[in-house]
């Protein structure tokens, strides 16, 4: 039993690492997704300026910080920039997207670069916080005035220059979205695969669940039994399962189910010693309640 | 004079605009086909006996959504601000579903379950009527999202469907909702013939062992590993799921009984007047009688018989897998498609009919209660795949 207990225990740690190490994985999730190298009348900052922009976007299914983390324009200085840590800013949700300013005002600060982007510096790496190891980078073609250069869709290996700009945002906005159920439809139009997965995962919900208390149960019926002969100081008899018909539980059931229902603390009843005198009134008297008058039964007695 | 004949027209004026707002000014045919099946309703529900307490609220509601006025005067139940629209707040935002879940929790006994836990595996395997009639749905021109929706009928558990249908296909749920009471309801006619056809005259006779006796301790230990364990794996689920097990939780660890009395008593009586009256309002004629509604009723009988299939089928298969003493009989894999308690009813009085002593009632509640937990599940899949 012990053993058994032992198993699932290793069992679910390793469900929990297995399913924990791929979270840890998730800064691997970060991805340059748009760029902006000249800037004129597109994205703003929070002073009201127009500069190039980097557009990082999380790929995975938990937050990242970034804090720490290096960007740079010039790979023989991979720590160019540093991104200061303890800036909630720097925490970039499931998912979700942070815009960098390379203008080379630090001041304004977390999101604005030590460097800028031109036509002859077109080159961005993201660095990890070990300073060597580079999560993503991108050399941008020569754009145009408020052109980008985007990964379509988000986070893909496919680049484009577009002038359709999406700071912040999905670069599929100008896509129509296709909704989790049209996804379904394009790749098991019979709803075969949905029912098969459906299913299994049911299956393995009960399963498990079925498992757990099957251990559950054992365990306890044997603490049960250990109790038992403790109590008994060793004079144990060896238990046998009698048969009981169905008929005794039917029986039993339906005696405790009367038992439940016809129970009462108050009586409907008042015995009293006190005189009971009922005052007449039309108003309460039953007869003039009655739509037809009983009929007064005659017995005729056979005559002698 | 003058007066009297302006006053008059003004009269006459009034009235005429009064009787064009009466309900017999705008009566259709429509809204005559839908008070006539809320009448119908309310006649299987007080004569027959049919889930009254579900049929009566509901084919009532139908009658006052079927009532008809002239918009414009938030009276109806999509005119927004309306007396009627805030009480179907509680259905497009799937609010009361999970409150029901939770008095339904606190009056269900797991102890069937517990004391032979693979019963667990025929309430999974009667889900086969939701992705059946999923398929089905599809193969008529439903999109995936509506599919779904109508799929969860074969889970014959009225809040689920509510709740799924709410998120997945509002504009089904009246319909949805409708099918499912209906056959729930007549579960007692659907089930029987599809048990008899699957099942042998040996196979309905075997006499199962009787449950052991189940502790106070796997009674408590039951709705906190089961929710922990079934919202890990489908987390979508959450609502449904863990207001079950709280529920239960509330019944047995025996130191709430007020908590789990209100939550048995007042407060699922509450809602299911709520739910019942509102999901009945909500089948108006105009957005109710379409050919769609008449392929959900199709679908829903299709997915019940499906979800017997795979109850029976399955005990069957379980079988060639146990030992003789330890055999299963396949008559109570019908009650894995919830529908608590009328398919563990059902078990026992077909049991009965082959051998007058041989009581599957007690049996049949295992599959029974693990038929609600498999299609809280599984809706809580389909929600995840398609939302």
């Amino acid at each position: 039993m012990m053993r058994k207990l032992k198993y699932y225990v290793v069992l679910a740690v390793g469900v929990f690492i297995s399913v924990n190490s791929l979270n840890a994985q998730s800064i691997n999730d970060l991805r340059i997704n748009e760029v902006m190298l000249f800037n004129t009348n597109n994205y703003t900052d929070n002073f009201g300026q127009r500069g190039a922009w980097i557009e990082i976007m999380n790929m995975g299914y938990n937050s990242v910080n970034l804090a720490n983390c290096y960007l740079t324009n010039d790979l023989n200085e991979p720590k160019k920039y540093k991104i200061p840590s303890g800036d909630p800013i720097s925490i970039i949700p499931l998912r979700q997207f942070i815009v960098f300013f390379a203008d080379n005002k630090t001041e304004h600060g977390t999101l604005h670069l030590n460097f800028t982007l031109d036509s002859t510096h077109r080159f961005i790496a993201l660095v990890s916080s070990n300073g060597s190891t580079i999560i993503d980078s991108v050399t941008v073609p020569v754009l145009a005035a408020n052109q980008v250069y985007n990964r379509m869709p988000d986070g893909s290996s496919n680049w484009e220059v577009s002038s359709f700009t999406t700071p912040k945002a999905t670069n599929e906005g100008r896509v129509e979205k296709t909704s989790a159920g049209e996804k379904f439809l394009k790749y098991d139009p019979i709803g075969a695969v949905m029912a098969i997965i459906a299913m299994m995962v049911v299956f393995t919900a009960l399963i498990v669940l079925y498992r757990i208390f099957r251990t559950i149960g054992k365990a306890n019926q044997k603490a049960v039994q250990r109790k038992t002969a403790k109590s008994n100081e060793g004079k144990i008899e060896p238990q046998v399962e009698e048969e009981v018909a169905g008929e005794v539980f039917a029986a039993i059931s339906a005696a405790l189910y009367m038992y439940e229902t016809e129970k009462h603390d108050q009586e409907s009843a008042i015995i009293t010693i006190q005189r009971v005198s009922k005052i007449y009134s039309p108003w309460s008297s039953k007869i003039y309640g009655l739509r037809q008058l009983p009929n007064r039964s005659i017995v005729h007695q056979p005559k002698k | 004079m003058e007066q009297s004949g302006g006053f008059f027209s003004f009269l006459i004026e009034n009235l005429t605009q009064f009787l064009s707002y009466t309900g017999f000014a705008n009566m259709t045919w429509g809204h005559g086909i839908m008070i006539l099946i809320g009448l119908v309703f309310i006649y299987l529900a007080i004569k027959k006996e049919y889930e009254p307490l579900l049929l009566v609220p509901i084919g009532f509601g139908i009658i006052v959504g079927n009532i008809p006025f002239t918009p414009g005067f938030q009276t109806g139940i999509y005119e927004s601000g309306s007396v009627l629209n805030y009480l179907y707040f509680g259905v497009i935002q799937g609010v009361y579903p999970p409150l029901i879940f939770l008095g339904i929790g606190a009056m269900t006994d797991f102890s069937a379950l517990i004391s032979n836990p693979k019963l667990l595996l025929i309430g999974a395997a009667a889900q086969l009527g939701i992705f059946g009639a999923y398929i089905a749905a599809l193969f008529f021109g439903f999109t995936p999202e509506e599919a779904g929706a109508i799929g969860i009928i074969g889970g014959a558990d009225g809040p689920t469907a509510i709740f799924l249908s709410s998120r997945l296909a509002p504009e089904l749920m009246g319909a949805i909702a409708i099918s499912a009471y209906s056959y729930m309801a007549l579960v007692p006619v659907i089930q029987p013939p599809v048990m008899r056809l699957l099942t042998t005259k040996k196979e309905r006779v075997i006499r199962m062992k009787p449950p052991r006796q189940v502790t106070k301790l796997e009674k408590i230990l039951f709705p906190i590993v089961g929710m922990l364990l079934t919202t890990f794996i489908v987390p979508s689920g959450l609502p449904l799921l863990g207001m079950l097990f709280f529920g239960n939780l509330l019944k047995e660890s025996t130191v709430t009984k007020r908590l789990a009395d209100t939550a048995k008593g007042p407060l699922i009586d509450i809602v299911t007047i709520l739910i019942g009256l509102t999901v009945g309002a909500s089948t108006q004629a105009t957005t109710f009688l379409t050919p769609k509604s008449i392929f959900i009723f199709i679908l829903g009988a299709i997915s019940f018989v499906i979800a017997t299939f795979g109850g029976v089928m399955f005990v069957k298969f379980l079988n060639l897998f146990l030992k003789e003493g330890n055999k299963l009989n396949p008559l109570i894999g019908n009650a894995g498609v919830s529908a608590v308690p009328d398919s563990a009813r059902v078990s026992q009085v077909v049991g009965l009919e082959y051998d007058k002593t041989n009581h599957l009632l007690m049996h049949a509640m295992g599959p029974n209660v693990a038929g609600v937990i498999g299609s809280a599940v599984a809706a809580g899949i389909l929600l995840s795949f398609l939302s």
